[in-house]
């Protein structure tokens, strides 16, 4: 069965989300005796004033002391445009779990293309209930808009309309009431339309284009246009960061160290949820927290495969957070993610076999790390054989935190016998009369065997190695040193022992 | 796995896996073949016990204390063929007095992709990293090379070893002969221009014996 390939046109449905209060709401929830002031031209005004101080008289336009004189109480907060980029960000990236195409439109827009959403979230009703009941709970007053263009969406969310636009057809009927005052032109652009007796977007589409363009700019005839759905309004995507950054800032300095691993431990829960809807995993992870005057401590983390379990994450933590010195109380803490890699599903066995009970075991990955967690990376590792002629080079030790510590093993195959235990450093050994000696004079059991080699670098050795045996009978691998020494005897070292 | 409630107390107290008894049990568990048939002979069932701790006390190194370990343990990394379920075992190094060789340890027959090696850095941590590895389930043999070990820690390492179903080996100097300890087994390797003597000190479920030049 094959099926039905529609040539349908690349219909777009653009969610409009304009946020009129931005600013207040982005210095903290639900303040209702809060007032934004901003600066313009050199004095101090009132932007926007939270429920009570609006009850209280408080308007957008008042000086500061005449918004004080009006309620006492109320706390007075200079606007932020980052904090308020940020919290838009925010927004942002809990939108992209209704549509992959979220866009940042302005300072306080964001356009969905939810033409594709429809049908998951069961229709535009309820995705407009979703959202709009999301938006409340996080503490938004929001004016959402639907319309087939991006630029009529955000008109009309803008003129809080509670339009919802489908059909392009319509788009032209639904803008035309519309106040001038909705579209982001310049005041004195206004003020001459407004003087030509034109202020709505319905008496603009009557003026002449050529006049229109000539007098107001092409950009905005451009705009109209777009609006309309005459010309294509392509935009960005906006994309969340990949790496993931929270901070917890205190209210007072803390030095509870189990309020410290609860406040991480949330942290590490914001982490797994944000990379769960990436279906991401990260290896590295690291813990800032900040003192008042001390520098900053940092704790990384890391594990021998990505893992975003928030529980898993934790379990290392506390390992590590036992042998932490904090210097100071500590004001604010920090987790940043380190860089993600895909997470892929892995589907468990059935039970067929069932040898071990495994359940209350964990992995050899989850071994090393809870080890390394607490004795560090460098102390735990694996070997592996290295197919090189001098001794000290035929092994290497093997990083079982790689990415890839599964790599093929080199299989060295070698006749001649070797020790179990090599010595980190040769060990010279003392003479007597040319003899070698280890608790007594060396028996020779077998040898030499005449290692001479790597002269292509600097570490080229000239040795003889032999098989001795001590008198009190331990297995030992000696070598004499061949190279650079005239006159004098030669010199003896301990190389290894036949454990 | 549930049990029924009306076992008598006693009973209890005997399941309790601190409770030995020199020769109740009923046949000792199979145990892993050392490769070597004249030590196997002497050990109860058949060879190293497994899921318990053995100690080696040794006067030295290098008179083949690693040597005497290496068939077993070879035997317990080998990735069986189709037996993809069961994944082989690792073998972990816990502080090391040397760096085990790899060459050689190939020629042992020892897989090397089983090998974890691990460097504590204080004495405390040697046993700590000893009983994690142990109690894991994931090492079929822990190797350790402790600094001291009273009789409280070889309980702990024999604990660890019972629940992680992993073999544990401590190599001990000569001088904690006198010490008491947990262990389920205890041997004696010593070295002389005669040979080597192996003496069981101690076997749960068998008898001290001594052996000679058994590698």
């Amino acid at each position: 069965m094959s099926l039905p390939i529609t040539a349908a046109k690349a219909e777009q449905l653009w969610f409009c989300v304009y946020l009129p209060n931005l600013p207040l709401e982005a210095c903290g929830p639900g303040d209702k005796d809060l007032a934004v002031i901003e600066e313009q031209q050199g004095v101090h005004r009132v932007l926007l004033a939270g429920a009570h101080a609006r009850a209280a008289g408080v308007l957008p336009g008042q000086s500061p002391n005449a918004a004080l004189a009006l309620l006492p109480t109320l706390k007075l907060e200079e606007r932020s445009v980052i904090r308020e980029q940020q919290v838009l960000e925010l927004l942002a990236t809990w939108f992209e779990q209704f549509s992959s195409f979220v866009c940042i439109a302005g300072p306080d827009v964001l356009l969905l293309e939810i033409a594709g959403s429809l049908r998951l979230f069961g229709g535009l009703k309820r995705l407009r209930r979703q959202i709009a009941t999301g938006l409340d709970a996080q503490g938004f007053e929001a004016s959402l808009a639907i319309a087939p263009t991006p630029l009529a969406a955000t008109w009309l969310a803008r003129g809080r309309r509670r339009a919802c636009v489908r059909e392009p057809a319509n788009v032209m009927a639904a803008l035309r009431n519309l106040p001038l005052s909705c579209l982001d032109w310049p005041p004195t652009v206004l003020e001459s339309l407004a003087g030509m007796g034109v202020t709505d977007i319905g008496d603009c589409l009557r003026l002449p284009r050529e006049g229109f363009a000539r007098r107001f700019g092409v950009k905005r005839l451009l705009q109209l246009d777009r609006a309309l759905g005459r010309l294509p309004d392509p935009r960005n995507s906006w994309r969340a960061p990949e790496r993931f950054c929270a901070d917890f800032e205190m209210t007072e300095e803390q030095s509870d160290r189990e309020l410290l691993l609860a406040i991480c431990h949330e942290l590490l829960q914001a982490h797994e949820q944000f990379l769960l809807a990436r279906q991401l995993g990260t290896q590295r992870l690291l813990f800032t927290f900040f003192h008042l005057k001390a520098k900053a401590t940092s704790l990384p983390l890391g594990g021998a495969r990505a893992d975003r379990a928030s529980d898993h994450w934790y379990e290392l933590l506390r390992l590590r957070f036992e042998k932490l010195v904090l210097p100071e109380p500590v004001i604010a803490i920090r987790l940043r993610g380190g860089t993600t890699q895909a997470l892929h599903g892995a589907s468990g066995r059935l039970a067929f076999h069932d040898r071990v009970p495994r359940e209350h075991y964990y992995s050899m990955s989850q071994l090393a790390e809870r080890l390394a967690a607490r004795i560090g990376n460098e102390s735990v590792h694996g070997v592996n054989a290295v197919a090189e002629h001098r001794p000290q080079y035929a092994w290497s030790t093997r990083d079982l935190f790689a990415a890839r510590a599964a790599d093929a093993l080199t299989r060295v195959r070698q006749g001649i016998e070797r020790p179990l235990w090599l010595l980190p450093e040769p060990e010279l050994l003392s003479m007597d009369n040319g003899h070698p000696l280890h608790q007594g004079r060396l028996r020779f059991v077998s040898g030499p065997e005449r290692l001479e080699t790597g002269w292509w670098d600097e570490y080229g050795i000239a040795r003889d190695y032999y098989t001795a045996v001590s008198p009190r009978g331990a297995g030992l691998w000696v070598f004499r040193n061949r190279g650079r020494q005239r006159g004098g005897e030669a010199a003896w070292y301990l190389h290894g022992i036949f454990g | 796995m549930p049990r029924t409630s009306d076992t008598s107390s006693l009973e209890k107290l005997l399941e309790n896996p601190r409770v030995w008894r020199a020769r109740s049990r009923t046949g000792p568990a199979e145990g892993l073949s050392s490769g070597y048939a004249q030590l196997d002979r002497l050990l109860p069932g058949g060879g190293w016990p497994r899921q318990a701790l053995t100690e080696i006390l040794i006067e030295q190194y290098g008179i083949g204390e690693l040597q005497l370990l290496m068939p077993a343990l070879a035997s317990l990394c080998i990735e069986e063929p189709g037996a993809e379920a069961v994944e082989p075992g690792w073998i972990a190094w816990v502080a090391p007095p040397f760096q085990p060789y790899p060459p050689a340890l190939q020629k042992c027959g020892i897989n090397l992709a089983r090998m974890l090696i691990v460097r504590p850095k204080n004495d405390s941590e040697v046993l700590w990293s000893a009983e994690q590895a142990l109690s894991s389930g994931t090492c079929a043999a822990v190797l350790l090379w402790p600094p001291v070990l009273d009789d409280q820690a070889s309980r702990r390492l024999q604990l660890a070893a019972e629940k992680g179903g992993s073999w544990a080996i401590a190599f001990r100097p000569l001088s904690a002969r006198h010490e008491p300890s947990a262990a389920a087994l205890r041997l004696e390797l010593s070295a002389s221009h005669q040979g080597t003597r192996l003496a069981i000190l101690k076997s749960r479920g068998g008898r001290p014996a001594v052996l000679h030049n058994v590698l």
